[in-house]
């Protein structure tokens, strides 16, 4: 009898671990909204506020259709570029004038003798410190995809997110060399750019720093194109860079530190020059989800102007 | 001369796989140090070349050691302690993937699907187990499949189930096999691996409805031994068909019976064919009669199944993720927020019109495995009436070359001796 009980027992476990199986195969709603390997970013978007250096001082609001790129001359003028033109403003954050382009313009770069750079597309145009068209230099190619431009004395270096390379120009727009191909002998690890975000600046001794956002690292080379350091930090955490590219855009403060700011979490940061974090600029908190390419310039006393292209303005960050 | 080849082949193997160690990592993982707890997957990491070909060694010798525990030395602890090692090997290193059960779907979608390069290592997976079988009965089953291994564990109060409800439950594992074919023919799903109860242990990280269902067969195995291999398993079904033909298969005596009926109760699976009595035989008129009739019934009912599967066809179809979505997107009345399936397709540029082309494709072959399904599942049907029709005659006890796992248990129990031949 008790062995009869069992045997029954057991088999309608048997056929209710069947009947389980077939609900959950036939019957279980297998669209849904609930995505389990999404990523959590609550927790890692909140930032402790002890951690935060810098508060909001001004703010700008171009009227440029579009906004994409800030740049800072060496008399502090803060030159703003976008759809159809570039505005110029004072150290005062004052209009000071604005020309039109005509064209989208991605990136902008101002040299010493106050020359604008602006990066279209798949090649650069010149235009002088009145804003007068001077030359458009010849384009790259069809995948060119210019994110950044940088000036020295002797040199314009574009970054090519489409070429994954950056391009040495002398000034009249002839292709010097390539910099950064993947060289072992050479130590260069190669540039990896899964998004169209890939940035460079001149540091304070005229070396190249360049962004290689699929390392979460910043590489400097010299003007020869040997690499000349670099750091990388990956983290979820603040300290570091996360994602698949990361940080889009860097900018130098006057003790050789870099501002660097991040997509997918949003947040503006400083790095001690040998990339150890300093401190927090922006939380995520200013800026709407999914912000992107959120560039930056610093002037001569370490203002810090983070330019939104969601919120369509820049902010200007101190020191707390 | 073949030593020198031979080591300058390892040689060669070897450092082909030192060559992955040279490789940098183009994308640094991201760290979790941060608390984020990441998502099980439902596939372990791939393993390497080396580990690959280890594995199927691995595979190749156990079952070769096995299979001499339980045709030469006739030792049941020989095979209870390879058991142990397939559940340490097969079961905690391998991730339990990949296995065997889980090949026939791998095979089938390979052999519907020309554009999927399918690794050797499952071929190998998929066929050495059936070459055993073919030549010495259902060792892999025995002692190296490490779901059948950690059953077998927990066999400790076996009852002995009828006969009749043993055909009846074991129709189960036909539909198992059908529907797993069907699903991976038709590029829907790998149901076998979805539902695989004891890969979650091996690889520490089931879900709780998986720890639950996984936890519930080992407890069922208790009383009704080794529930998801005589029950459920689809290679089992493969295993079963195949060692009905083996040759050299596993004998309850080493020597000839002597009618003790010691072992009459050893078998925890029910796979002993008793002795039937000359005065049961049945007479030879009404055999030619049964076997006219199901010479008319079989295929009756092989039909039949093909109708009724080919009726279901779209209830079968609605687990395929693009039919699915195809319903969503008819349904005038969707009221809910895109699902990330919807929004996926939406995004992906791709027609609606294009989309439901190749969703009635799907159907169509849903249609036409339908059919065949059920036609397999009526001749299964038919075949088991007729083996419980049939009377077998036989003078001794015998293992069921069919539902005999080769675990030995039952030569414990007989007291003839092999040097008594």
């Amino acid at each position: 009898m008790k062995q009869k009980i069992i045997i029954w027992l057991s088999v309608t476990l048997l056929l209710v671990i069947v009947a389980f199986m077939v609900k959950d195969f036939f019957y279980q709603p297998k669209n849904s909204n609930d995505n389990p390997y999404e990523y959590k970013m609550d927790k890692l978007r909140h930032i402790d506020s002890s951690l935060i250096g810098y508060k909001q001082y001004n703010l700008i609001k171009p009227d440029i259709e579009q906004l994409h790129g800030i740049a800072v001359d060496k008399s502090d003028n803060i030159y703003i570029a976008g759809k159809d033109k570039v505005i110029v403003y004072n150290s005062e954050l004052k209009e000071k004038t604005s020309f039109k382009t005509g064209k989208e313009a991605k990136c902008i770069a101002i040299e010493d003798n106050g020359s604008v750079y602006l990066g279209i597309q798949d090649h650069l145009e010149a235009y002088d410190s009145n804003g007068k068209f001077l030359k458009s230099w010849n384009p790259v190619n069809e995948k060119s995809v210019i994110t950044s431009i940088a000036v020295t004395e002797k040199f314009v270096y574009v970054a090519d997110a489409g070429n994954r390379i950056v391009y040495q120009y002398d000034k009249t727009g002839n292709l010097i060399k390539e910099i950064g191909k993947k060289n072992v002998d050479k130590g260069i690890p190669g540039f990896i750019i899964p998004s169209p975000y890939f940035d460079l600046l001149i540091g304070r001794e005229d070396e190249l720093w360049v962004v290689n956002p699929g390392r979460h690292s910043l590489e400097s080379y010299n003007e020869k194109g040997d690499l000349v350091s670099s750091w990388a930090k990956t983290s979820m955490d603040v300290d570091g860079f996360c994602g698949c590219c990361n940080p889009s855009n860097i900018a130098m403060l006057s003790d050789g530190s870099f501002v660097t700011s991040e997509k997918a979490i949003e947040r503006v940061k400083i790095h001690l020059p040998s990339g150890e974090f300093k401190t927090v600029v922006a939380s995520p908190e200013n800026f709407d989800e999914g912000t992107k390419g959120i560039d930056l310039a610093v002037d001569s006393k370490d203002r810090i102007f983070v330019l939104d292209p969601v919120k369509k303005s820049v902010c200007v960050y101190i020191k707390k | 001369m073949k030593k020198t080849v031979a080591y300058t082949v390892l040689i060669f193997i070897i450092s082909l796989q030192l060559y992955n160690s040279f490789a940098v990592q183009r994308f640094p993982k991201p760290e979790f140090e941060s608390g984020y707890i990441q998502p099980p997957t439902s596939t372990p990491d791939p393993r390497s070349e080396a580990f690959a070909i280890l594995d199927v060694v691995v595979l190749i010798a156990t079952l070769s050691v096995v299979t001499w525990m339980v045709l030469k030395k006739r030792n049941r602890n020989g095979v209870f302690w390879i058991s142990i090692f397939s559940i340490a090997y097969f079961g905690f290193f391998c991730e339990g993937c990949i296995c065997a059960v889980g090949s026939v779907q791998n095979v089938t979608y390979a052999l519907f699907n020309p554009v999927y390069s399918i690794p050797i290592t499952v071929i190998a997976f998929f066929a050495i187990p059936i070459i055993f079988t073919v030549f010495f009965g259902r060792t892999f089953c025995a002692g190296v499949c490490p779901l059948g291994a950690i059953q077998d564990i927990f066999v400790l109060r076996p009852v002995t189930l009828k006969s009749w409800l043993l055909k009846v439950l074991g129709l189960i594992p036909f539909i198992y096999l059908g529907l797993s074919i069907l699903y991976a023919a038709t590029s829907t799903d790998f149901i076998i691996c979805r539902y695989d109860p004891f890969v979650g242990f091996f690889r520490l990280n089931a879900s709780f409805t998986m720890f639950m269902l996984g936890g519930i067969f080992l407890l069922l195995g208790v009383f009704i031994a080794r529930p998801y291999c005589r029950f459920l398993c689809p290679y089992g079904v493969i295993l079963n068909l195949v060692s009905r033909v083996s040759k050299k298969h596993l004998t309850i005596t080493p020597a000839k019976c002597i009618q003790c009926k010691l072992c009459e109760n050893s078998c925890p699976f029910g796979a002993i064919d008793k002795p039937v009595q000359v005065k049961e035989k049945e007479e030879s008129h009404k055999a030619v009669r049964r076997i006219m009739l199901l010479t008319i019934i079989i295929p009756l009912l092989v039909l039949i199944g093909g109708y009724v599967g080919s009726r279901f066809h779209e209830n079968l179809a609605r687990v395929n993720h693009n039919v699915q979505l195809a319903q969503i997107l008819l349904n005038p009345n969707n009221t809910q927020p895109d699902s990330f399936e919807v929004t996926a397709f939406k995004s992906s540029g791709k027609s609606t019109e294009e989309f439901f082309k190749e969703t009635a494709l799907i159907v169509n072959k849903f249609y036409i495995g339908g059919w065949i399904l059920g036609g397999f599942l009526g001749l299964v049907f038919g075949l088991t009436l007729t083996s419980l029709s049939i009377f077998k005659y036989q003078e001794d006890y015998t293992p069921n070359k069919g539902t005999c796992l080769s675990c030995a248990r039952c030569i414990d129990f007989c007291p003839v001796k092999e040097d008594e031949r």
